[in-house]
Order: C-alpha cells, then structure tokens, then sequence
C-alpha cells in the first residue's frame, strides 16, 4: 500500500496520515483513517509525526478558562481504573521499598546538609523569571532560615497565588509558601527545607488555587524559575 | 525554562495516571485545561458543546494515558491531538456547518499574530511551522487555515473556496508535501 504514490512524490498513506492529522477527512474515510491507527502501528507513527508537526499552529488559539463545574463533571464521569495485577502489584512493592530505601538515604544526606549549612553565613540570591519577565527576586537568609520575596514585574491573577517551591537537585519540590504580588513577604524554611536551601537548588513560582495547592506538588502553570547562588 | 518546567510536570503527572491518580489527572486539568477548551471552542464555536468535548477529552486522557509516550511525542501535542480530534467528531457527528464567509480576515490576522503562548513548548518550532507556511501559496495556506482552526472537511474547503473537490485535495495534499519538506530542511 505504502508504495502507491500520488502526484505529489509522497506515498499515499503518508498523505492519508496527514489528512487525518489536519483532520479533512469525513465520514468514511474518516473512520477507515481511525481503524487503521489503531490496527497499523507504522501508520499510527506517521499520524503523530504529522500532528507534531502542525502543533505550534495552536499557539494561535486562545487560551479560555473553563468553568469550573467541567472538572466536576469530570470528576464524576471517571470511569474506576482495573488494578494492575500480579507482576506490577509486586513491581509497584519493589518500587516502593527502593523509593522507602532512597528516602531514608535523603534524609540522612539532609541531615548532612543541614548541620553543613549552619556554618555558612553567605546569604543566597534567585532572580525567579520566566517568559522573559523578571518575577520575583529572593534572598535566602541561610543562618535564620527565612527567604525573603520580593516582586518585581509579577503580575496578579484574579483567581489564582503565587506559590513558591525549592527544587533540590532531587528534582521534587518542595512547598515553601504563598506569594503576594504587591508586597514582600518574609517566610521560614522549616527544618529539612533550610538544609536544601544550597547553591543551585532552584525557586519556582506556580499560580496555585487560593490558599495554595493542596497536592504537595505545583498544580497550576510555572510561571518562572531560579538558581539560588551566593550573592 | 518556565515552558520546559511545565513540560516536564505535564509528562510527570500523565504517568501517574495509569496507576488510577486522579490528583495527577486534576494537575494535566490546570495546567492544560484553558489551551484544550480554547481548541474546542475555536472549532465548535459554541460553550455548551465546547464544554461537553472537553469533558470527553480528558475522559479519554484517563483511559489512555498508558499510551502517551514521553520519548517519542510532547505531552501538549498528544494534548491538542485528541482535543482536536473530540471537537472534529463532535462536529462532524452535529453536521453543522459554520459559517466560513470570514476565511480571508481569518487569515490576515492570523499571519500578523504573534505566537507567545504558554502552551507553546518551542518557539522555534513555531517560527520554522510560520516560515513553511509563509512558503506555501495563499490558496494553499488559506485551505490548510481552514482545515486546522475550524475543523472544515475537504467539501467545506471547495465550497467555501469555490472549486472542484478534486483541486481542492490536490491544493491541500500538494501543500502538505511542501511543508513537509520545508519542515525537515
């Protein structure tokens, strides 16, 4: 099939792939493009391929708010998910213990760090930008444990906070607290946050609901980020 | 940076998905949810239905999350592609056809935006996508516009331009074999 070639010079199943992908196609032909995604490995490839391609064409669209009740709705029309089962109960128990294992050697290296980072007086800096603004600037006093936050071109949102996260080079942020956006604020980094509060961890700014997230982990858009160096 | 970060919490929490989290579900739902409605509704044109569609798309995202794969697709465009694809069944199934006398403004605006954007993973590819189709004939951009903003079918295409069905393929597959090649110079 895939050496029938059109006028063009391009087989006929990649022009097909990309008709589907632009999406020209109509009822039957349509649904026969459908079928053979799901059926036509090479083929589903080359639908992907094509839709990459065509992507950033989307940037053009606005962006619009849903309202709120959609998630709801969502919410309740979640069909349960089937438990994975055998292998992966047992690989998830693997997974687990490596993670339990990993954890525990975290919060030795914190302790470390911690008891490390009581001898440093040197306070840290970030300049926390992102889409070619400057947001926030912050200083990490590393002897009392406080980051003080200052804004600079952040603009508010009606609907949603600044939040602020550390990311240590672990990669998994941390909550530190809420932002404001037309004044300073001074927060303590608790315990084992102060220990990673180094040279190049990095700050991020997420807008979050009111009252911040409630996962643990940045829910809404990153709007900027940092690396914390000594000034 | 920002758009890298949030690349990488969109990929993480499609991940966590197959393991039934439906907090990873609510994370990809703020962090796409007004690009994915914006797409339904620019192609449905209507709230209430652009609303239903977006409740099918991420439906569809809880179901197959499983098969996202980081390595080989961005997790925004497998986003687009099947909130795209909902509104483009949706309206094909509601076999209402808009009302596409404004192609030609259509158009004009659209090739003097500029394309800042928070779901836009890669400026530059959208400036190379830009270059390719300001390479293509005005016909054939204006077909390919037509097609991917407003979900129109090859019929739409010839009648709204005025010709046959068959030039309007062969305008619509000549110009996705320029881009094509524009794309991978």
């Amino acid at each position: 099939m895939s050496d029938t070639f059109d006028h063009s010079g391009l087989p006929e199943d990649e022009l097909l792939a990309a008709e589907y992908a632009l999406g020209v196609l109509d009822g039957i032909d349509r649904a026969a493009a459908e079928q053979r995604i799901a059926r036509d490995r090479g083929f589903a490839r080359q639908v992907s391929a094509w839709e990459q391609r065509l992507a950033p064409w989307a940037a053009e669209i606005p962006e619009m708010l849903p309202p709120p009740q959609v998630w709801d709705r969502i919410a309740g029309a979640l069909p349960p998910r089937t438990p994975r089962s055998g292998l992966w109960q047992s690989l998830a128990f693997w997974r687990g213990l490596s993670f339990a294992a990993g954890a525990l050697a975290a919060v030795c290296i914190a302790a470390l760090v911690y008891f490390g980072a009581l001898t440093q007086t040197e306070p840290l800096v970030a300049t926390i930008e992102g889409g070619g603004q400057r947001h926030f600037v912050a200083t990490i006093d590393v002897q009392r444990g406080t980051v003080a936050i200052v804004p600079a071109a952040f603009r508010a949102d009606a609907t949603r906070v600044p939040e602020l996260w550390l990311i240590p080079p672990d990669g998994k942020p941390r909550p530190v607290g809420l932002l404001r956006a037309d004044a300073p604020v001074t927060l303590t980094l608790s315990g084992d946050l102060a220990g990673l509060a180094k040279n190049n961890a990095v700050l991020a700014v997420s807008l979050e609901p009111p009252g911040g997230s409630t996962t643990g982990l940045p829910t809404g858009p990153v709007i900027g980020t940092g690396k914390l160096t000594n000034l | 940076m920002d758009l890298d970060a949030n690349r990488s919490l969109i990929a993480g929490a499609l991940a966590r998905i197959p393991d039934g989290d439906r907090a990873a579900l609510q994370t990809v739902y703020r962090l796409t949810s007004a690009k994915l409605f914006g797409v339904c509704l620019r192609i449905l044109g209507e709230h209430g239905e652009a609303e239903d569609v977006l409740q099918e798309v991420y439906v569809t995202v809880w179901r197959k999350a499983a098969d996202f794969d980081a390595r080989r697709a961005s997790p925004m465009t497998w986003l687009i592609a099947i909130a795209r694809n909902r509104a483009i069944d949706r309206l094909r199934a509601s076999r209402r056809s808009r009302n596409m006398e404004a192609i030609d403004a259509a158009t004009d605006v659209a090739d003097s935006a500029t394309g800042a954007d928070a779901a836009l993973e890669s400026l530059q590819e959208y400036v190379k996508l830009h270059g390719c189709l300001d390479g293509l004939a005005s016909h054939e951009r204006a077909a390919l516009r037509g097609a991917f903003f407003d979900g129109s079918t090859y019929e739409d295409l010839a009648t709204r331009m005025k010709v046959p069905l068959g030039t309007m393929k062969s305008w619509i597959r000549r110009a996705m074999v320029k881009l094509r090649a524009c794309l991978e110079q």
